[in-house]
């Protein structure tokens, strides 16, 4: 309600300033005053406002600053040096008080105190800003735009009256330099829809993040299953190629030296290694095999070793795996294994998360750098110690993450020399908490519709 | 050895990575000649005092100049014998006379005596209205065996006949103020016909330079009297005060180059030449002051500084009552042409120097503010990105720039519609933010025949010739590049077209015309309308002449430049107009944005390469530095010298151009970068990205910090700004130019004024806790953040604060600010002034602000306001100084002072009555800078909302 009365202020301050003579600077007390007026200016020490909403004095008759709400006191007003801004300018609702609450309010920080008639008297007493938020009188002050149909804007206060319309109700300009239309409502309806739309997509995000995270965490569990079997299977094998290791040894070593003896009795031969290593009081616990069963025994631990370094490699992947950072709900789980390519104009970007990053040009390839880590609360990963740059450094790439349907990589970039970067929209960033965050804001933006908007 | 090893292998790098010249690490000293390389300077410097072989006969007045022959000494006693035996023909000499203390000396060869052709007059460099000034000489006075004519009130030239001398003197007197061949130095070369066996050649480096008319240098020594330092000679990274280069305790021994080139990572401390030459300096003592010598010569020249007793045993005895600094001057070729400045001030030196070569050009506002380059904003994305950044941190700006890589395949005046698609809808962006947009115009034209330029400048036979009379083709960014050649007047003509809005396509919608009428009136306050500046990187920027095509073979460089042999029309040999090639092109550049804004708008363009006159075509910044400490330092004597030598408008690339700055060496530079004439980040493009915001918090808020100081002192640096305009006075001095009586300033090259009420001084160290800061003069100053006061005349051992380097404020000045920092120096057009007054012992003060509209030519007309601020007997007035007269334009400004700070004062007034309203405003303790927390008791008249444009007095009660 207060901020309706402030703009309808603000209108017609500026409306009556602008409409009168403004080649003085200093104008005699009674500039700007139709001949018919003069009386009433001049009747007496305390002039009523014509709207009858207040008394000023006639010091404060053309002294640069409206009094009134209808601009009584301001006939000669020169638009430059007098806009001022009604009292409560550019603060937030919920600092009102703050500002209403006495004569003597205090500068945030502490530092000082100023009476009511110096807020917003575009001069500068708070080193903070308290004191002017509703003009760039002070450095470190800041503006309040209500924007009513939109969100809110907390700017600068260097912004104000600077001939840019930053706030899109225009409360930010008021000196009469420049009208800024009231594009709150047009501007609040494509902010809305952008943000609906994107709700959407997050909504559907989370689904399918949810799918993943589930998928990945059976997975995750399939894997474990896999893994303690694999190492069960593992453990018997390796049981198993030992024990038939040891067979095949002593098959060797029986017929060896049995064929020894043989030997040794019929036409003897060079002896062998294993021969003369062997003692023979062992050769009579052996049980002598016949060629059939050597060689199915061969045959069984050639598998049985082969079927164990292959059970062996899987575990090793599996174990690899394992400890890498797959998030707080595992949902980058399927990135493992993947690659992401984008086509930019000269070169194919390929990103493979857990694995390197590199760019293709034809049959040369770059790499970008080796997989590193997630940063940022796993919204960002990075690729480090790529490959050197001449007179540069290594090439790096850090890939932002940012909630999409699909994984997607886009917009690769190197903004400085050999520091690339680029954007990869995926599921796994469609998180609920954020989806709840918009929801809430998209709330607040239509509450903050006026009131019978007759676009509505 | 170590260096040598470095380069070596550096070179192989080069020749591995066949990547940018430019990322070459260090300076490579073999591949530039020294003087013992360079023939005419080896013999020249070879030569014994007193060897002078000439003498002044028929000495006349003539169209009120003196005129004399200097005849060969063995044949003066006839001089009308066949010339042809001897080595010497006679020469003419005559001597000119100029307003305000000018004499100019010119020698040069008889064209009655039909030399092979006519040596080479630099054209174009001396105002068109200097010559209206000259003296009409009545009378000679013979005196011994000497000529005196009237220079000044106060002042005669004397000719002495035998032995050979020129010089000036106090009138009657015997104090002697600059001469010229006191050591009989002089030597002038006379072009020959070659005859057959001669070998004329000169080999550098496997380059032949075939020098078809023999040796044609010039030499002299020229002494300045009363001296203690010398300084000027720009462009060298050196000291302020120019050391000795010969004589006795100079080990190496190596003049003062002029000879424009592009020199990668140049070193600190070193007489090479870099990429502009002035050959004026400048004497000052404590004594008698100030005088200067300029020598009118765009050859490569090379001058000694002759340190004290270089000439024990000459034989020579100048008056010995006198303080004296000897100097030896070699060129080339061309002829002598020299003026003698009298002083007797520093200002009144620059100011003289400045009437001959014209006065520093009027910026526009924006240019005075802060600018943001890198090498290379690498597309519009980037452009947005960056901008939007500076406002997100709150951050001013004012000009954003795009370097080569903005053009399509290096042809400039083009774009490369991959990266830049859109540069219209770009600029109209930065646009309405009141900002602008420079783009680079690099003088190297791509031969190749599908480029306008190239094809019509071919067609035109623009070029200039190699030696056999074809287009000179060198290697350079784009490739095999032709060059302009741009001493001729109708060539310069034709480039400057090359800017209209038609012909650079992309770089001008207009603005106005693209715009929504409903928004019109928004626009038109905020849009200046912007300019294409360009950049030159003038001359030489990594070319090479390419004659074997390999590029990278460093050795086949002739130092990155034009052979000396190549052809300009009219036969001029590009050896005789090297130095001065880029001023040409400086000025065509700055004629063609003239034109380009219907003569409307002031015109913007930053060189590297400059001479003598380039002041008046714009702004020169000092090359290719890198970001270590010791450029960080050195910058500062390269900025002053340029400032003596009418280039104002210069600073040096903050950040370093080369290599990555670290967080607290970025951050000094921005401090002192503040204080620049020319403020400008740049960056190659093998660096880190170093945009203010990127080096955390902390360090964002002191850059933020020291680029609000520029915007907060705006109004002194225009007002400022417009002094050099009219009297030559640079923005930024030495301080001996404001205290010329005071010794302790003479070698002082760490802290400099900026006009005259604020003094500065870098932080040139790491992590520094003190600083010795010494504050000349017998009154007192006032620290710029704190108000703190300290004595002058006295060094003050200061403690170092991160936030700021060591800025004073005289007492007994006035200095005009704005405290409302916006998004670019446009949006602060209409913002209120404060003034800072600082008393000094008498409780006076005085200041002056000059407002214009910021950017047309309408100030020329009288359209600005000009104040001076007076501060005596407790009362404040303000007082026009802008001509009243009759027809001038006006221009009018609706801004108000709306705070008044008054250091020096002692507390307890409340009021002040200002008059003629008649009015009571407040007065209270305030803080001297608004966002700072500390210091907050000073006097403050609050809201006196006086008229910036108005007459007025406010009087404390």
């Amino acid at each position: 309600m207060k901020l309706r009365i402030v703009v309808f202020w603000v209108v017609l301050c500026v409306l009556s300033a602008a409409s009168i003579v403004r080649s003085a600077y200093s104008p005699p007390k009674y500039l700007g005053i139709a001949p018919e007026d003069e009386k009433y200016y001049m009747s007496s020490e305390s002039i009523k406002c014509k709207d009858g909403s207040k008394k000023f004095s006639k010091t404060q008759l053309n002294d640069n600053f409206c009094d009134c709400p209808d601009g009584t006191d301001e006939p000669a007003s020169i638009v430059r040096s007098a806009y001022s801004p009604p009292k409560y300018l550019g603060i937030a609702p919920e600092d009102e008080k703050y500002y209403m609450s006495s004569e003597s309010i205090k500068c945030k920080d502490g530092s000082k105190k100023f009476s009511k008639t110096q807020l917003n008297d575009n001069f500068c007493d708070c080193p903070d800003g308290t004191d002017e938020p509703g003009t760039s009188a002070c450095p470190n002050g800041r503006f309040y735009c209500r924007n009513a149909g939109h969100v809110p804007l907390v700017l600068y206060s260097s912004r104000v009256n600077d001939g840019i319309c930053d706030c899109c109700d225009g409360s930010d300009e008021y000196d009469d330099k420049v009208k800024c239309p009231n594009t709150c409502w047009e501007a609040g309806k494509v902010a809305r829809e952008k943000l609906t739309r994107k709700i959407a997509t997050f909504q559907e995000g989370v689904a399918i993040r949810k799918q993943d995270v589930e998928r990945a965490i059976e997975a995750i569990a399939k894997d474990e299953v896999e893994l303690s079997k694999l190492q069960n299977e593992e453990k018997t094998l390796r049981g198993l190629v030992q024990q038939l290791k040891g067979i095949i040894f002593c098959v060797m070593w029986y017929r060896h030296t049995t064929q020894e003896i043989e030997e040794s009795s019929a036409t003897s031969e060079t002896g062998t290694d294993v021969g003369n290593k062997v003692s023979p009081d062992k050769v009579t616990h052996t049980t002598p095999v016949n060629q059939s069963d050597a060689a199915r025994v061969r045959k069984e631990y050639d598998e049985s070793s082969a079927k164990l370094s292959k059970i062996q490699s899987r575990i090793s992947s599996l174990t690899q795996k394992q400890k890498h950072d797959f998030g707080v709900d595992k949902e980058f789980y399927s990135f493992y294994g993947q690659c992401f390519e984008s086509k930019e104009t000269k070169y194919v970007y390929k990103v493979c998360p857990y694995k390197q990053a590199s760019q293709v040009d034809g049959h040369s390839t770059t790499r970008l750098g080796q997989w590193d880590k997630f940063e940022d609360s796993y919204r960002v990963m990075i690729f480090s110690n790529g490959d050197k740059c001449w007179n540069g450094p290594d090439r790096s790439l850090k890939v932002r993450l940012r909630c999409g349907l699909k994984n997607e990589i886009t917009d690769v970039d190197e903004p400085s020399r050999c520091e690339y970067v680029a954007l990869l929209s995926t599921p796994a960033l469609c998180v609920e908490e954020k989806l709840k965050e918009l929801q809430h804001k998209l709330d607040l933006m239509n509450k903050e519709q006026p009131q019978g908007h007759d676009e509505l | 050895m170590k260096t040598q090893m470095r380069n070596l292998s550096l070179l192989l790098l080069l020749l591995l990575g066949c990547s940018h010249l430019s990322s070459v690490v260090s300076w490579k000293k073999d591949e530039f000649r020294n003087c013992n390389q360079t023939p005419f300077c080896k013999r020249a410097r070879n030569r014994k005092p007193g060897t002078c072989a000439f003498v002044a006969h028929n000495v006349t007045l003539l169209d009120g100049e003196l005129t004399a022959k200097l005849l060969p000494k063995e044949n003066h006693e006839n001089p009308d014998q066949d010339h042809d035996q001897g080595q010497s023909k006679p020469l003419i000499l005559s001597l000119l006379v100029y307003q305000d203390g000018i004499l100019r000396l010119k020698i040069d060869e008889d064209p009655k005596l039909d030399p092979p052709k006519k040596r080479f007059e630099v054209p174009d460099v001396i105002l068109p209205e200097f010559p209206q000034k000259k003296l009409w000489l009545q009378k000679l006075s013979k005196e011994d065996d000497s000529s005196v004519v009237y220079l000044s009130d106060g002042y005669e030239a004397v000719l002495r006949h035998e032995p050979l001398e020129v010089y000036v003197r106090e009138k009657g007197g015997k104090r002697r103020v600059i001469s010229l061949n006191s050591h009989g130095l002089f030597d002038f070369e006379q072009l020959k016909v070659k005859k057959e066996g001669e070998e004329w050649e000169e080999r550098f480096r496997g380059h032949t330079d075939m020098r078809p008319y023999g040796s044609q240098s010039i030499s002299f020594d020229v002494s300045f009297y009363d001296a203690d330092f010398v300084y000027g000679i720009p462009e060298h990274a050196s000291s302020l005060a120019l050391k000795p280069t010969r004589g006795p305790g100079v080990e190496e021994s190596e003049p003062y180059r002029l000879f424009n080139l592009d020199v990668f990572e140049y070193i600190h401390d070193s007489p090479f030449g870099l990429y502009g030459s002035i050959p004026f300096m400048i004497s000052h003592g404590k004594s008698h002051g100030t005088s200067g010598f300029f020598w009118l010569n765009s050859a490569e020249m090379q001058i000694d500084v002759l340190g004290s007793g270089w000439d024990a045993e000459s034989g020579i005895s100048l008056p010995s009552s006198q303080n004296r600094i000897d100097t030896f001057w070699m060129s080339e070729a061309g002829i002598v042409d020299t003026f003698f400045f009298v002083g007797p001030g520093p200002k009144d030196v620059v100011s003289q120097y400045t009437s001959v070569t014209g006065r520093p050009a009027m910026p526009q506002l924006f240019a005075t503010a802060y600018h943001q380059c890198r090498w290379n904003y690498r597309d519009e994305e980037d452009v947005e990105n960056v901008d939007s950044k500076f406002d997100e941190h709150d951050i001013p700006y004012d000009v954003l720039w795009l370097d080569i890589e903005h053009t399509d395949g290096k042809r400039y005046f083009t774009w490369d519609r991959v990266l830049f698609p859109h540069p219209e809808e770009m600029q109209r962006k930065l646009a309405a933010k009141g900002r602008h947009m420079v783009t680079i115009v690099d003088p190297h034209i791509k031969r190749d025949e599908s480029y306008f330029l190239h094809k019509e400048a071919s067609q035109k036979g623009y070029y200039v010739k190699d030696a056999a009379g074809n287009d000179f083709d060198g290697w350079c960014w784009p490739g095999s590049s032709s060059y302009l050649d741009m001493v001729n007047p109708e060539i310069r003509s034709w480039w400057a077209e090359k800017f209209s809005v038609e012909n650079y396509v992309g770089s001008t919608p207009s603005l106005l015309r693209g715009l929504d009428p409903q928004s019109k009136r928004c626009k038109a306050f905020t849009l200046s309308g912007f300019h294409l500046f360009l950049v030159a990187f003038l001359y030489s920027s990594v070319c090479v002449d390419t004659s074997s095509r390999l590029i990278y073979v460093v050795p086949q460089l002739v130092e990155v430049t034009m052979p000396r042999d190549a052809l300009h029309q009219g036969g001029v040999e590009h050896r005789e107009v090297h130095n001065a090639y880029g001023y040409y092109f400086h000025m065509a550049t700055s004629d063609g944005l003239v034109k380009r804004g219907d003569g409307k708008d002031r015109p913007f363009v930053l060189s590297r390469a400059f001479f003598a006159g380039s002041q008046r075509y714009g702004a020169v910044w000092t090359g290719d530095n890198t970001a270590d400490w010791d450029q960080l330092r050195v910058s500062v004597p390269m900025i002053l010298t340029l400032g003596l030598t009418g280039i104002s408008f210069s600073g040096a690339d903050v950040g370093g151009f080369f290599g990555n700055p670290e967080p607290e060496l970025l951050v000094r530079w921005y401090q002192i970068g503040a204080y620049y004439p020319f403020f400008r980040a740049h960056a190659h493009h093998d660096t880190k990205r170093r945009e203010p915001w990127l080096f955390g918090e902390r360090n964002t808020e002191l850059i933020r910090d020291a680029i609000h100081m520029r915007y907060m002192l705006l109004p002194y640096f225009y007002t400022l700004f417009r002094e050099a305009n009219t009297s030559g006075v640079p923005v930024a001095r030495p301080l001996w130019m404001e205290f010329p009586s005071d010794e302790a300033t003479f070698s002082n090259d760490e802290a400099f004024m900026v006009g005259n009420s604020l003094l500065v001084q870098g932080i040139y160290t790491e992590r520094v806790k003190h600083t010795s800061v010494y504050l000349p003069g017998k009154e007192s100053w006032y620290d710029l953040k704190a108000g703190a006061v300290y004595k002058g005349g006295v060094t003050h051992k200061l403690e170092v604060s991160e936030e700021c380097v060591p800025a004073f404020q005289k007492a007994g000045t006035i200095i005009p600010r704005k405290d409302r920092f916006r998004r670019s120096s446009t949006q602060m057009v209409n913002d209120p002034y404060t003034l800072v007054i600082a008393l000094n012992s008498s409780q006076k003060a005085e200041g002056e602000l000059y407002v214009d509209d910021g950017k047309s030519f309408s100030f020329e007309q009288g359209a600005y306001i000009h104040r001076r601020f007076v501060f005596s007997d407790g009362k404040l007035t303000s007082l026009n100084v802008a001509s009243n007269a009759p027809g001038r334009a006006q221009f009018s400004s609706e801004c108000l002072i709306e705070r008044i700070i008054l250091l020096g004062h002692s507390a307890g007034p409340k009021t002040a009555l200002v008059e003629p309203e008649n009015k009571n405003v407040e007065i209270e303790m305030g803080p001297l800078l608004l966002k700072s927390k500390r210091g907050s008791g000073f006097i403050t008249i609050r809201k006196p909302n006086v008229p910036v444009a108005g007459d007025w007095t406010i009087k404390i009660l």
